[in-house]
């Protein structure tokens, strides 16, 4: 299966565990991806701030436009991202007069989007194209006993408005995954709740609420490990846990996986190919406790 | 001037107008104050506002209380009001068409300036540099000293961030369609002067 994909700047850098993992993980599936060519930059969700959202709309509109030759899917693994260009792609789509002012600014540059893509999240695709019994069936260390709390995050369930792929309020599709590779979810009504986002360097006291939160809950619930598929909701309950035992005075501690890690543990790849030394909460005494070689 | 009329002049029916015409700004009209948003809010406890009063305070023209409230800079984009609002309200579309408002007129909020350098980083090589964006906010916030105190306490952040290789010291390379993106910049801001905000509401 072939798609276009998009990595997004965070899978560059503070995320890169997640695009070493889904490389691993997309062989092993043989899932083809192929980068756009020559992307750029969604604008997150706070340049629309500073540019404006219709000249952010149409930017990312661009990564459609080099999308569209190809004609495949294009996969999003970052929320972020994905909320950026679904909606563009959406709003193209059933907003006539947001198509032609987008497609008059692409137009400014030579470029032209006919409008012919789908704009798919990872999860969509792992679930709905893949499959959920082949991911079972390509499971060869079920990690069987790990007790996960899946942290949907907020904007990856919620980010085409109402035209969801999971349900906005109580997401599933992550835990089924987690449960075709063997692992048991725990009951985590923080699944959608906001981590703060991207208020790290604004309002660092929102992520000590809003990620301490999450941590509490995924900790009340007898989780052993947290999994996500959001670079943002990854760096902040992994990156900022010790910050947050320090501010409140707790004791967490749970290793945060990208999805596709914990993908790659159950399929017995190499974890040397899935990114674990970007790990900032070491997983070692997890993995130790269920017999993982790292 | 009566203390009544002191009150009635801070309303400005012309300010309702004014934010209507903003981009995104005319959904502000369709808030029936059923208060779902409110409740919901993943920020509300640090709001001054909840979105909800937001909007009551625009449709009766309240400028001063609209213009000074924290609300727009605490809004995480979460998304949770937005696809709970029963009037269908993108209440983090307003919210960016309010915070594009109020950094043209100069705002000097922390999230004003992180909108700022984040687009200058985007538009500079097509791609974000993390740790530039990282090191330019800390310093135009806080200045050379300044930002050394805000460093060493969160260093329990920056640390592991640096050790584990997940601020990478290069930036990214230059995107080949940097002259394009700028371009569609342009257009784009362009069309959305041009033809007002409203968005068909
Ligand atoms: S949920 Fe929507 S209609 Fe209800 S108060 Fe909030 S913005 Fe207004
Ligand atoms: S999108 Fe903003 S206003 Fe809406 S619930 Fe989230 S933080 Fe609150």
């Amino acid at each position: 299966m072939a798609y276009s994909f998009y990595p997004g700047c965070s899978m560059e850098a503070t995320g890169k565990a997640y695009l070493v993992s889904l490389e691993a993980v997309s062989h092993a599936l043989g899932l083809e991806l192929k980068e756009i060519p020559d992307w750029n930059c969604c604008g997150a969700t706070v340049s629309a701030n500073a540019i404006g959202d219709l000249p952010q709309l149409a930017m990312t509109a661009r990564n459609l436009a080099l999308a569209e030759p190809a004609g495949n899917d294009i996969v999003v693994g970052c929320s972020s991202c994905y909320l950026n260009m679904a909606w563009a792609n959406e709003k193209f789509k059933t907003d006539a007069r947001f198509r032609s002012q987008v497609s008059e600014a692409l137009g400014a540059a030579g470029l032209k989007y006919e409008g012919g893509l789908r704009v798919r999240h990872l999860i969509d695709v792992l679930v709905n194209d893949i499959g959920l019994d082949n991911l079972k069936a390509r499971t060869i260390k079920p990690l069987a006993g790990m007790k996960i709390a899946c942290y949907s995050g907020c904007q990856t369930v919620r980010a085409i408005r109402r035209r969801d792929f999971d349900n906005v309020e109580y997401p599933v599709m992550l835990s089924r995954i987690v449960e075709a590779l063997g692992a048991t979810p725990v009951p985590f009504p923080a699944a959608a709740r906001c981590c703060g986002g991207s208020q790290q360097f604004t309002r660092v006291e929102l992520i000590h609420e809003l990620t301490g939160y999450v941590l509490e809950t995924a900790a009340k619930n007898g989780a052993e490990a947290i999994v996500t598929p959001c670079p943002m909701c990854h760096m902040n309950t992994d990156v900022y846990q010790a910050e947050i035992n320090r501010v409140k005075g707790t004791n967490y501690y749970l290793p945060v996986f990208f999805l596709t890690q914990l993908i790659g543990l159950a399929f017995d790849l190499k974890p040397k190919d899935l990114g674990f030394s970007f790990n900032v909460v070491s997983p070692d005494k997890l993995f130790a406790k269920h017999n993982i070689k790292n | 001037m009566s203390a009544a009329n002191e009150q009635a002049s801070r309303f400005d029916p012309g300010f309702a107008r004014e934010f209507y015409a903003l981009e995104n700004g005319e959904y502000a009209k369709l808030c029936m104050q059923c208060g779902l948003c409110a409740v919901t809010c993943a920020s509300r406890e640090f709001m001054d506002l909840p979105p909800r009063k937001l909007f009551k305070l625009v449709q009766a023209g309240d400028k001063e209380a609209v213009l000074q409230s924290q609300t727009p800079w605490l809004c995480t984009s979460c998304m949770t009001c937005t696809v709970r609002c029963p009037r269908g309200i993108p209440i983090i579309d307003v919210m960016h068409g309010l915070k594009y408002f109020l950094i043209q007129q100069g705002s000097k909020a922390p999230v004003a300036l992180m909108s700022k350098i984040f687009a200058e980083n985007m538009l500079r090589r097509g791609r974000v540099f993390e740790l530039a964006l990282t090191n330019s906010f800390f310093l135009k916030a806080y200045g050379p000293v300044g930002a050394i105190p805000i460093a060493l306490k969160m260093r329990s952040v920056g640390q592991p961030m640096l050790l584990k290789g997940r601020l990478p010291l290069k930036p990214p390379k230059k995107i080949k369609g940097l002259d394009q993106v700028h371009k569609i910049v342009k257009k784009a801001t362009e069309v959305m002067k041009r033809e007002g905000h409203q968005d068909g509401v």
